[in-house]
């Protein structure tokens, strides 16, 4: 008997984990590129949209319960000290308040190395204490009548402070995570260099970026019957169950977590926060359902970024382009914690290279914690990587497009494995066809007046192959309509549509007669987080042996009423039809026959393939005018073209790509979190000083998938797509620009002041 | 004082800081309204005083005394407005958080515009915010109701 549970590894944001797999009940004959498919490929209308439209749909803060407290939480106003007097007597006493929290209240629990409510101050906006009241507004108050103080200690909020020999420890193990810097290295990168017979050598900055989701992290958490319920704006249910239940050492049976509608994750949402440990602490302390959301001030300090970056980049070729060495030093600056997503994996990734050398260090700082933020690591190496690939291209005289097709890696280059299949060359050729790339290139630059115009492009590889574990499950009521239910989320991406496309062209159902159902642990079976660009390629696989399960269930229970064999039979458009008969049944008459009989499909997500390695791929064409007396840059048109396999709902899989293809335009021009390095506090927490891209910023997209199934990577042959529009955006407008000006501008956002210095340090 | 919400009347006495957002949310339980930045950064919180956009978060309830205020809830009388149909076609909805807001801006736009262009729609709308970056579907959305004809929430 063939082994039901085995081993296997699956990559998920560039980190690879071992898990233990349960084999499908099936394994259904992939959908190549020609299989006949009716409604997986279609530009059904999104599910959730008539919920979205009208304001039915409820997020976590809309939540309202019986009875349900609101607290507010008190954050450190100084980057690094001590509290000396937290006092909460006098705001306890106030009408309406209801009761608090500080670090005698709750269980041990440490994020990002720093233990909730911690009397030692880390970073500005640490949680010191939350206070619960009859309203949001008088809990806000009673902040403002606690009586605190707290003493000063030396920070450091710059990776070159964090990285001084005399700097004070943010962390008691030392200011550089592991204590050492991360190298990776692949053949020998001096032997590459020495081979070279042109070498390029730059230093690239990226900035600390926000994800601010409109809706802020939060919880509302209630006691009842045994259970702890969390409604959790997040991105992992499972996450955030096993979180909660090991903190507060509850069984995993007693905790539910629920994630109906959330408004925006974008890779800080993945398990428990502050907002939830603070919730379920007051709920258990007073008995009371309570709500925790943050303020806008805590979303922009306290819930996560993608980390600032400084690059070195030496990179070796050959006269004829091909690359011989690449050699990279980096910082990242993690604030308080975080994993270590760098800028220097792409640089193994992206181009056929034999000797690629990455040295990571990432420094602890007195700041807020990074989080993943789409396509973490990569978008900030792409940056680096990208531009630097564009100078080499002006280094050599070579159009930057046929550079990058002279070093178009066959392999995977870190681990010499095949690509299930790669249509980067398709990107190249169908979007530089789209974008007019060679006129655009060569065509007369004014290079003399005020206004200037550049084309640049970047490409890009996100693992975006998905994954086992996956459960999914099928149901089909007595009146014909199906429900696919699966403890996967909904971010907003369009899962709940693309499952149940999938579902709908197994078991020949119209679409309408499906509904999703997702984001809930005590109701669904499991399923992974959302991250990571995974949900399709993962849960898709077992929506559809569930959807096949069911089929054959209702096809042996509908071949008696036809008097054919169950493998006679097919189905469409919810009607049922025998080979040889004319009659048809619809799938509603067969389940009203079998009355309470439920017909159920289990189904699971087997392992991906071995020794192949699985990734999305695009290419991104940017044009841009530069107005060199006020340095504004503005982006005029972006084509994008994506490998991300079979596309299952083209419309949905579309916005995916202009969204991120517009906070890639927002990471190039506008996006920077501000420090006071003397104060060590967040100069802009606030949506008006933060600037995100607004519709004026948005210039034409035309965004595009070079479609081709990949039936190795998964029988449903989708690849996943979120994150990798993000990753070519910023290099693509860099390469612009300095196609505009004659100029590199080395460092993002490209604000005025950026590209005048560049300006002013060539001589115009 | 009396607060027309969505062609309901309701008898309330609200403290003179009351912001009509906090009134909507919390005591009218009308939660498509979005609580986002709370000082009118983001646009999340539109809703229609009389038929023109205003932000929620900005707006005090004492001063809506006798006003007409629409929120998503009550646009579109039988059935979804023609910018909500559109809306839906278009896929101009993500995570769906500033959509509301978006919907009520563009009502507001095509009442005072009549018959606005893409420029307008941009400029317009440009205090709305969305960060899963909607924006082009939402700009030919907007666009698409135009065409339908004249459209009054």
């Amino acid at each position: 008997m063939a082994k039901r549970f085995v081993t296997t590894k699956v990559e998920i944001e560039g980190r690879e984990e071992t898990k233990v797999v349960e084999l499908p009940s099936r394994n259904p004959a992939p959908w190549g590129e020609d299989a006949a498919l009716h409604i997986v490929g279609r530009r059904i209308t999104r599910m959730d949209a008539l919920e979205k439209v009208t304001g039915d749909a409820r997020y976590t803060a809309d939540i309202q319960l019986p009875g349900m407290l609101h607290a507010a939480i008190l954050r450190a106003p100084i980057a690094c000290g001590r509290v000396t007097q937290l006092d909460m007597s006098a705001a306890l006493e106030l009408d309406g308040v209801r009761g608090a929290v500080s670090i005698a209240d709750v269980p041990d629990v440490t994020l990002d190395g720093v233990r909730l409510f911690d009397r030692t101050i880390h970073y500005a906006g640490q949680p010191l204490a939350a206070i619960c009241a009859d309203s949001l507004e008088i809990a806000e108050r009673a902040l403002d009548a606690v009586n605190w103080e707290c003493a000063h200690d030396p920070h450091v909020v710059t990776a070159d402070q964090a990285l001084a020999e005399d700097a004070p420890n943010v962390r008691s193990t030392g200011n550089m995570a592991r204590n050492t810097p991360r190298i990776i290295n692949r053949g020998d990168v001096e032997a590459g260099l020495r081979d070279a017979e042109v070498t390029i050598t730059r230093t690239y900055r990226t900035p600390t970026a926000l994800h601010t989701a409109l809706e802020p992290h939060g919880a509302a958490a209630e006691w009842s019957g045994g259970v702890l319920t969390v409604w959790e704006s997040t991105q992992g249910i499972f996450n955030t169950r096993a979180d909660v239940a090991k903190t507060f050492a509850l069984p995993l049976s007693s905790v539910r977590v629920i994630k109906n509608y959330m408004g925006g994750g974008f890779g800080a949402k993945n398990g428990a926060s502050h907002a939830t440990y603070i919730a379920v602490a007051l709920t258990k302390k007073l008995g009371r359902p309570v709500r925790c959301i943050l303020d806008r001030d805590g979303e922009q300090t306290d819930s996560g970024n993608r980390p600032a970056t400084t690059q070195h980049v030496t990179l070796g070729a050959k006269r004829d382009g091909s690359l011989t060495a690449m050699k990279v030093e980096s910082t990242t600056s993690l604030g308080m914690g975080g994993w270590l997503a760098g800028p220097g994996k792409i640089y193994h990734e992206l181009y056929r290279c034999p000797n690629v050398h990455t040295v990571e260090t990432f420094a602890y700082m007195n700041t807020g914690a990074m989080a993943s933020f789409r396509a973490p690591g990569h978008v900030e190496g792409a940056f680096g990587l990208e531009c630097a690939m564009d100078a080499l291209a002006r280094e050599l005289g070579l159009d930057p497009l046929e550079l990058r097709r002279r070093n178009y890696a066959d392999r995977d280059q870190d681990k010499g494995r095949v690509y299930s299949n790669k249509r980067l060359d398709a990107c190249y050729r169908q979007g530089a066809h789209r974008f007019g790339w060679g006129r655009a290139r060569t065509q007369e630059q004014a290079q003399s007046g005020r206004m200037r115009r550049g084309v640049g492009m970047a490409s890009l590889i996100w693992g975006a192959g998905g994954g086992p574990p996956a459960y999914a499950t099928v149901r089909i009521n007595r009146d014909g309509t199906i429900e696919v239910l699966s403890g996967a989320q909904d971010l907003g991406t369009g899962a709940r549509t693309v499952l149940a496309q999938i579902a709908a062209e197994v078991l020949g159902a119209k679409i309408g007669d499906v509904r999703t159902v997702l984001g809930d642990t005590e109701r669904l079976p499991f399923a992974s987080n959302s991250w990571g660009s995974i949900t399709t390629a993962s849960v898709g696989p077992a929506v559809r042996v569930a959807a096949e399960e069911a089929r054959d269930s209702l096809f042996e229970a509908a071949a008696g009423m036809f008097g054919a064999a169950p493998s006679d039979l097919e189905s469409k458009d919810s009607e049922i039809h025998a080979r040889g008969h004319d009659r048809c049944i619809l799938i509603r008459e067969v389940c009203e026959k079998l009355g309470d009989v439920m017909i159920i499909g289990q189904g699971s997500r087997g392992p991906n393939p071995d020794k192949t390695a699985i990734a999305a791929f695009g290419a991104q064409f940017a044009e841009v005018e530069v107005d060199t007396e006020t340095g504004r840059v503005r982006v005029l048109r972006i084509v994008a073209a994506h490998d991300s396999g079979r596309i299952i709902n083209p419309t949905l899989a579309e916005s995916q790509l202009e969204g991120g293809i517009i906070q890639g335009l927002g990471y190039a021009l506008f996006e920077e979190r501000v420090l006071d390095v003397r104060l060590g506090l967040p100069l802009n927490p606030t949506m008006h000083d933060y600037k995100i891209p607004t519709m004026v910023d948005i210039p034409a997209i035309d965004a595009f998938f070079v479609e081709s199934a990949d039936p190795v990577a998964n029988h449903i042959g989708a690849k996943g797509l979120a994150e990798p529009p993000i990753i070519g955006t910023a290099p693509a407008i860099a390469n612009a620009v300095a196609h505009a000006l004659g100029v590199e501008v080395v460092e993002i956002p490209l604000t005025p002041w950026r590209v005048l210095k560049a300006l002013a340090g060539r001589a115009i | 004082m009396r607060l027309i919400v969505n062609g309901a009347l309701y008898d309330l006495s609200a403290p003179g800081h009351e912001t009509l957002l906090a009134t909507i949310r919390d005591r009218l339980h009308l939660t498509g309204t979005k609580l986002v930045c709370g000082r009118g950064e983001c646009g999340a919180c539109t809703v229609l005083l009389d038929g023109r956009s205003a932000y929620s978060c900005l707006t005090l309830t004492a001063a809506c005394d006798g006003v007409s205020i629409t929120t998503i809830e009550g646009v579109g009388n039988a059935g979804l407005h023609p910018v909500q149909a559109a809306f839906i076609e278009h896929d101009a909805t993500q995570c769906g958080f500033c959509t509301p807001g978006q919907i009520l801006a563009a009502i507001s736009l095509l009442r005072e515009c009549g018959n606005p262009d893409e420029d307008d729609v941009r400029r317009g709308m440009s205090g709305n915010l969305c960060r899963c970056g909607t924006y082009p579907k939402i700009v030919r959305a907007v666009l698409a109701s135009v065409d339908q004809g004249p459209s009054h929430g």
